[in-house]
């Protein structure tokens, strides 16, 4: 508080007086909250309270507040006002906000050093970091979109109309002129309204009366709700800026602008209306939508969506597997000793529940993780996802090799598929079942050729690049089930299934009639067969140990196609076909040619021997040494220069090899180059005859 | 928006994303292009309305 100057001993006193008086009246004030009366109200208070003139004691007033520095003078519309504080003088509150917490964040005072840009910079953050969306309202899209001609209209229309605001200083205008918005943009604070606010009081024309005591001092108004009009010319220091408003503006006439197009086209020249209905567009469009838009978001630099099959998610929301995730799944899938689902796994290790919110998309982080892993295949199919890693034992066995048998069912992807002659892909798409007759190469090794039938019946690979499927195969008339594994077609070379070998051995011969049936579960199939009654024949086996094909009683139980199946009543000769190794097998050429030599009726000379074999016991003999269709066969004996067809008998050819040399040519050839020439070898090479 | 512009798989594909982050499951590719095809279509009506 500041002390009182020193004054005439009437003026200090009056002027102590009345400051006693106008801190009583703000008392409930902020120390610095401005505390204002009227020099008139003052005069007319002490005239009344003193007996003195009013004028005489106004003057008086005046130049005793005037002297004192703790009271401010005031002129308003030709009033005098006193302001003063409670602690003093008055002194225009600074709001100027200099000490903020951000601003000290952000632009430290004393900031520290750095040393090591590490310290301040992770350096275990990815070096291309997610960009987050930004979603941008329509509003501003459209903002964005807005041709120019009409933004330059707008600017126009603006530089033409008259200028909205001038400087307006205090004393200017009247105050009813004065906006009311404005007001408070012209007063530094909130003012008290004090003396202008004399409704209530009735002080200064009771004169004759004796003065109360102390309830006479007009009220203080609180500085509450600010009354608009009188109190914008109470501003002190600053200059205000009053905004007039400015005369109505007649809005520019827009351009008229050409009507938007509502096609787009893609790549390929597709052109579509987003005017049509989308259930339309869908259903003209969907499958080649669906594949621009997988294209485009894989190849997004961001991978802001990714994929796991048909299933699109937010990067950003996947779960995180570590090596230790990885670790523990492979061991258990080990652990198993079979390709686990990723449902399995989730339950057997993570115990996640269906009925949990995030399921789904722990499920989607789960699988796309593997995918992405090294260690891991995926050997599922849309609806079943199925896990194997390295060091699972391969399903159906090692003795087919899949680099050979790709090479050896390529005949399949060649255009020599014929299953549809046999059963039409609608039918099998139709009734959910395959019949197919079993050939010895299939029935020995448990291999199916993966043709168009079996294509038709089985589900597609869910991943582009997935090698394999692992399924498994029901014997509802045994009780018993089966992996099977189903290798893709990749390029040239070709399909098949692999894994039941058990099951034929067990339960069929060569010639016997299968059929494969879906189920409800997309990667469960049926195997069924007819049964018959019991049979007993000397059929063609092969011994794997010796290495060689030969008869043996056989008995089985179920009905066959007596064409195809390998007696030796009537393919008595097929024993003494060569047990090729996998990987000469895939030479059809061959293989055709020694089969023709092996079961052909010899039909020439010793000398020029010329060999008469049926189609039908070519397929069958064919078929113990590699799979291979009926129009296989015919595309390889019309190629063939050894081979010829009887024109009188369809279905008949003859095979007449190209002479050999004799034994004594051979002879002397070898004697002739002993160290150039490989040492003789027998049609088929020699190998053969040292595997054998 | 001008349907001319439109590249299909970039244009508009952060509200795609958002769709599918507000959905909070994997979605399939088909429901992913029907979405999409909302998402443009509305971009197109609004700035011709």
């Amino acid at each position: 508080m500041t002390a009182a100057p020193t004054l005439p001993t009437d003026q200090h006193a009056l002027a102590e007086e009345i400051y006693r008086l106008m801190v009583a009246q703000g008392a409930m004030f902020a120390i610095d909250t401005p505390i204002r009366q009227t020099l008139a109200n003052l005069a007319a208070f002490l005239a009344r309270r003193e007996g003195r003139d009013r004028a005489e004691l106004a003057a008086a007033i005046d130049a005793a507040l005037s002297a004192d520095s703790r009271f401010t003078r005031e002129e308003v519309n030709g009033e005098v006002r006193f302001v003063t504080t409670r602690q003093g003088a008055y002194v225009p509150r600074d709001d100027t906000d200099t000490h903020s917490f951000k601003q000290r964040l952000h632009d430290p005072e004393n900031p520290l050093p750095i040393d090591d840009i590490s310290v301040v910079v992770s350096t275990s953050r990815p070096a291309i970091t997610t960009v987050e969306p930004v979603y941008i309202s329509d509003y501003w899209q459209m903002q964005l979109s807005a041709p120019p001609a009409e933004a330059e209209a707008e600017k126009v229309a603006a530089a033409e109309a008259p200028v909205a605001e001038q400087p307006v200083l205090e004393e200017a205008p009247p105050a009813p002129e004065v906006a009311p918005a404005l007001v408070e943009e012209a007063a530094p604070e909130p003012a008290p309204m004090a003396i202008e606010a004399p409704a209530p009081v009735p002080v200064v024309e009771v004169a004759p009366e004796p003065a109360p005591a102390v309830l006479e001092i007009p009220a203080p108004v609180e500085e509450v709700a600010p009354e608009p009009a009188p109190m914008a010319i109470e501003a002190p220091a600053p200059v205000p800026v009053v905004e007039q408003p400015a005369p109505p503006v007649a809005p520019a006439p827009r351009p008229a602008q050409p009507p938007r197009s509502t096609v787009f086209t893609l790549s390929d020249g597709t052109a579509i209306d987003l005017r049509r209905p989308v259930d339309e567009i869908m259903a003209e469009y969907g499958d080649v939508l669906a594949r621009v838009l997988a294209e485009r978001l894989e190849h997004d630099p961001l991978q802001r969506i990714v994929s796991f099959g048909r299933k699109y998610y937010p990067e950003a929301n996947l779960a995180s597997f570590g090596k230790n995730d990885l670790r523990k799944i492979r061991d258990y899938i080990l652990e198993r000793n079979e390709p686990l689902l990723d449902t399995e796994i989730i339950a057997d290790l993570y115990y996640h529940n269906p009925r949990q919110a995030d399921y789904e998309g722990f499920r989607f982080s789960l699988n796309y993780r593997l995918h992405r892993e090294k260690d891991f295949e995926f050997v599922g199919v849309e609806g079943a996802y199925l896990w194997a890693t390295r060091g699972l034992p391969i399903t159906g066995g090692k003795r087919v090799k899949a680099a050979e048998m790709g090479q050896i069912t390529s005949y399949l992807v060649e255009g020599y598929d014929d299953s549809p002659e046999l059963q039409s892909i609608e039918a099998i798409k139709q009734s959910g079942s395959v019949t197919r007759l079993l050939t010895f190469f299939e029935w020995e090794y448990g291999v199916l050729p993966l043709d168009a039938g079996l294509a038709a019946l089985l589900p597609p690979p869910l991943l582009p690049e997935q090698r394999s499927a692992v399924l498994r195969f029901e014997s509802p008339q045994h009780y018993t089930t089966y992996l099977v594994e189903v290798r893709f077609p990749a390029g040239n070379r070709g399909g098949w299934l692999q894994g039941l070998e058990e099951f034929f051995h067990e339960h069929l011969v060569p010639g016997g009639l299968i059929t494969i049936s879906r189920t409800g579960e997309p990667n469960l199939f049926h195997i069924t067969y007819e049964e018959g009654p019991e049979q007993s024949e000397r059929l063609l086996t092969f011994d794997e140990k010796k290495n060689r094909l030969a008869f043996a009683n056989v008995s089985f139980y179920c009905v066959v196609d007596e064409d195809q199946l390998p007696t030796q009543s009537r393919y008595g000769r097929l024993n003494r076909l060569k047990a090729f190794p996998m990987g000469e097998r895939r030479k059809a050429e061959l293989m055709l040619e020694h089969v023709s030599e092996t079961i052909g009726e010899q039909v020439g000379s010793p000398a020029a021997p010329r060999y008469a074999v049926t189609l039908d016991d070519l397929y069958v003999a064919f078929n113990v040494l590699r799979p291979g269709s009926r129009a296989y066969l015919k595309a390889l004996l019309e190629r063939g220069e050894d081979f010829s067809a009887d024109e009188s008998t369809p279905g008949l050819y003859y095979y007449t090899p190209a002479p050999r040399a004799s034994a004594e040519e051979v002879e002397e050839e070898a004697d002739e180059l002993p160290e150039e020439r490989p040492p003789l070898r027998q049609r088929y090479s020699s190998r053969y005859d040292e595997d054998e | 928006m001008d349907a001319k512009v439109i590249v299909f798989g970039e244009t508009a594909i952060d509200r795609l994303l958002q769709w599918l982050r507000s959905t909070g499951q994997p979605q399939d590719i088909m429901d992913l292009v029907r979405q999409y095809l909302e998402i443009l279509s509305k971009a197109v009506r609004e700035e011709n309305e």
